[in-house]
């Protein structure tokens, strides 16, 4: 008689174990690490130009202090690049990485789910850029805030952002996960929906927004969206976002069928590993 | 004379060429295993797409006296090569990525390596396979651009109110395909997996457009677009066309950082490519 | 008869336009048996259909009584040792094997303990803490092995197990995977390494373009190919003497002759074998030194099924 597979979370959690060691000191955190890192060095040069009795940039008559930088970071370097950039780049290779490597073998011939394989993946994905983004935002946070701003006054917004942002990774890494199981070149697909999709449907009116992830999450943004280039400018016109409680619900609803679609699409699928 | 007659290994009997035109064999296999793609074909064709676009602007120009609004000035030029910029960021990720990655994933860098073929030669090889895709959708599309305009407008005046044409497109094109290839080709170097250098290329194109927006966005100025490697590309490419320059850094430090960026990228090729690794 | 680890049943899979595998059925018993085919005869894609990894385009098959595919449970059951040299090269590989059998359900002391008698049980003790990455390839190959057998599964399905082995190593691994099957566990061994695998076993199953050509104990079957007339050496005081006695039956083919032998070829080897002993019995024909069949072995049936 056969026994029992373990739980399907329980053996997500051991493929967690396994994996999350691997993607933390592999190649490819580096190259996150630079990115998380380049914010992190923008803050410190700013806040020393400061420190030297530089006074504060002006932009369009107004003075930006500290606070409005970081919302400013916020927007343009985690929500609109780092976030969606790091759920392609890890999201999509979760097992293409392992079919690529060949190892994969290993783990399909277990007595395990392998939609547990790839929730264990998933979570050590989320783990790993939670770990490295999430402590970049607030080293940015205390460089920068402090210039003409107080770190107390602005301390509820920091929160507001470590969670949105960790949803964020949440929700981009669950849709990347699946266009990574179901396609054959998801890089390229994941490079034009980020880049190319939700570009053009957040900048005209309608329902096309509400087809893209980024649509949800700038409603929990607490920092006004900034005027940086043409198409800042003709998305700030038709700015519109959902009610709060609609942005959660809606995140949750995405991360939670994209994983499991995501998990449908790998019990299914047949890998043939390159001779 | 035995009438039995030998079936044994024969030797090699005809002319070898001289030393130093390997290259050209790894470029040719590289050209014949992309051109046997039908999806590259098909991406080929697409970049050809703007020059049929700008032809029939050319072609309307020239014979609709109605149309003269549309004429071409050396700007359409500029233009025309900037609109390629999609597609040469495409071919690159698509042929570079793996130049060099697939070789060092298959260990054919040892195979390589140790027939009568230096480290140049090889990556002198695989730099062709891109540069001539990439010519192909830049340089020769744009030459092919100005003799339409030519032979549309029936005399070559414009092309003698405009000589510098010729140069500032040679130029151009070279400069934006050439930073693009070196650029890819040491990253191919780096990893032996083409997807994860297709990630890289991407994520350092967007990252230091990223970085550069966001200081823009703080400091209100374009003194800093040097940072942004589409901005350097953009700007010197500017004045190469006598355009006025759209950002505020001096075309001279943008030049600067294109051939510091080839200069690097040629430092990791000569450290990468080598018949063996030593691993510690 | 004890009921088949493996069964497939009019087994088919295509990829794309390529067909694999044409119409495979076939039962593989209990004990040791050997996969055997030439290079791109089908044995990786049955490898991987028997693991789960594919599909069936058609048909069915079944490992140990139960449909494989999407039954992840069978897995308790199963060890897998495949052929690619993949690792998580920055482990080491007693972190390796651990990590892998615990996604058995093992807790860690149990999994740690699974995992070193693995390692022990190959010889892996003193390089348990290296990293994988740093392994030779005899090592790489035994700490694949280890991953297979750490849960110790019923039946051992072991892809081109002793590549990159050196032969001391082979014949140690050899003599392992006989003790496996002595304690009871089936093993399906791929290889191409004909005389290894006769070594291990007599029960072959024999593939060649996508088809079974043959399965089953390998002296049998080279009895039933008749188109190949068995080849009998004959080493004696006066072979040429022999020969003539030889000549008077039709039942011999043809004979040539070596220093000191005369080698027969007969269409009916148990009769001709019957005379011979009747011949060395009653002593008329000189002593009779060695008797032996060069071509009742896998090689040659290799060599007369795959075309």
């Amino acid at each position: 008689m056969t026994p029992r597979t373990p739980g399907y979370l329980a053996s997500a959690l051991r493929v967690f174990d396994m994996s999350t060691g691997e993607m933390l000191w592999s190649r490819r955190t580096i190259f996150m690490g630079l990115i998380v890192g380049a914010p992190v060095i923008i803050a410190l040069v700013v806040r020393l130009v400061f420190a030297l009795g530089a006074p504060s940039p002006t932009v369009n008559g107004t003075v930006m202090a500290g606070p409005a930088i970081f919302g400013l970071m916020i927007w343009i370097f985690y929500l609109r690049f780092i976030v969606p950039v790091l759920g392609v780049f890890y999201g999509t290779s979760l097992i293409a990485d392992e079919v690529e490597d060949k190892t994969i073998t290993y783990l399909f011939t277990r007595p395990i789910p392998r939609g547990a394989v790839l929730l264990g993946k998933y979570l050590a994905y989320l783990a790993c850029t939670v770990f490295v983004v999430l402590p970049s935002v607030i080293i940015v946070y205390l460089c920068i805030t402090p210039v003409r701003g107080s770190l107390g006054g602005s301390f509820v917004d920091l929160l507001k952002d470590l969670v949105l942002l960790g949803i964020g990774l949440a929700a981009y890494g669950a849709v990347f996960a699946w266009i990574g199981a179901k396609f054959k070149r998801p890089l390229l697909i994941g490079l034009i929906f980020i880049f190319g999709w939700e570009q053009v449907a957040m900048t005209f009116p309608g329902y096309m927004r509400q087809f893209t992830v980024a649509y949800y999450l700038q409603a929990l943004v607490p920092h006004a969206m900034p005027n940086d280039g043409v198409v800042s400018f003709v998305q700030s016109l038709f700015h519109q976002t959902a009610s709060l409680p609609t942005s959660l619900i809606a995140l949750a609803v995405i991360i939670v069928a994209f994983l499991a679609l995501a998990a449908a699409t790998v019990e299914r699928r047949e890998y043939v590993l390159e001779q | 004379m035995s009438p039995i007659h030998d079936q044994s290994y024969r030797h090699y009997g005809g002319t070898k060429a001289a030393p130093g035109h390997a290259w050209a064999v790894i470029a040719t296999a590289g050209l014949r295993t992309f051109l046997r793609r039908r999806a590259f074909l098909g991406i080929m064709l697409f970049a050809l797409f703007p020059f049929i676009v700008r032809a029939v602007q050319l072609y309307i120009a020239a014979n609709v006296a109605q149309a003269s609004i549309i004429a071409a000035g050396p700007q359409t030029f500029r233009q025309f090569l900037e609109q390629q910029d999609f597609f040469v960021f495409v071919i690159t990720v698509y042929v570079g990525a793996g130049l060099i990655a697939n070789d060092r994933r298959a260990n054919a860098l040892q195979i390589y390596l140790s027939k009568p073929l230096m480290r140049t030669e090889y990556i002198f090889g695989k730099l062709a396979v891109l540069v001539v895709f990439l010519l192909s959708v830049t340089l020769v599309p744009a030459i092919l651009l100005l003799l339409l305009k030519i032979v549309f407008d029936g005399s070559f005046a414009f092309l003698r109110a405009n000589l510098f044409l010729i140069p500032a497109i040679v130029v151009a094109s070279l400069l934006q395909v050439l930073l693009a290839s070196f650029t890819m080709l040491a990253l191919s170097s780096l990893s032996k997996s083409a997807r994860f250098v297709g990630i890289l290329y991407v994520g350092i194109t967007f990252f230091t457009s990223a970085i550069y927006g966001a200081l823009y966005a703080i400091t209100g100025t374009s003194r800093v677009s040097w940072v942004s490697i589409g901005a350097n590309l953009t700007q010197v490419v500017d004045v190469i066309f006598r355009q006025p320059p759209r950002y505020a850094t001096p075309w001279q430090v943008s030049l600067l950082v294109i051939i510091g960026l080839v200069a690097v990228s040629l430092s990791i090729l000569e450290r990468r490519v080598r018949g063996v690794e030593v691993v510690t | 008869m004890d009921a088949p680890v493996i069964s497939a049943d009019h087994v088919s899979k295509w990829y794309g336009q390529v067909l694999g595998l044409n119409d495979v059925t076939v039962n593989v018993p209990p004990g040791i048996t050997g996969l055997l085919g030439p290079n791109g005869a089908g044995k990786s894609t049955f490898m991987k259909l028997i693991t789960g990894q594919l599909r069936p385009s058609q048909g069915t098959i079944r490992v140990l009584g139960e449909p494989i595919w999407a039954n992840p449970g069978l897995f308790f059951r199963v060890g897998f040792c495949p052929e690619q040299d993949s690792f998580y090269e920055r482990m080491t590989g007693l972190e390796w094997v651990r990590a892998l059998v615990g996604l058995n359900g093992l807790d860690e002391k149990a999994a740690d303990e699974a995992a070193r008698r693995a390692l022990e049980t190959l010889e892996l003790t003193e390089h348990a803490d290296r990293k994988i990455g740093a392994y030779s390839k005899g090592l790489r190959q035994r700490v694949k092995m280890a991953q297979a057998i750490a849960h110790d599964p019923q039946l051992l399905i072991l892809d081109e197990p002793l590549s990159g082995m050196d032969p001391s190593l082979r014949r140690k691994t050899i003599r392992l995977i006989r003790e496996w099957a002595r304690t009871g566990k089936s093993v399906l061994v791929s290889s191409h390494i004909l005389h290894e695998i006769e070594s291990m076993t007599s029960n072959i199953l024999l593939i060649n373009n996508g088809r079974i050509l043959a399965e089953g104990d390998v002296h049998q079957i080279r009895d039933l190919i008749d188109e190949h007339p068995h080849t009998v050496y004959v080493r004696a005081n006066d072979p040429r003497r022999l020969a003539r006695e030889f000549l008077e039956n039709d039942d011999v083919l043809s004979m040539s002759f070596e220093p000191g032998a005369v080698v027969v070829q007969t269409g009916k080897p148990d009769a001709f074998y019957a005379r011979l002993t009747n011949m060395a019995a009653s002593g008329e024909f000189g002593a009779i030194e060695e008797v032996t069949s060069p071509d009742d072995n896998l090689q040659a049936v290799f060599q007369y099924l795959v075309k």
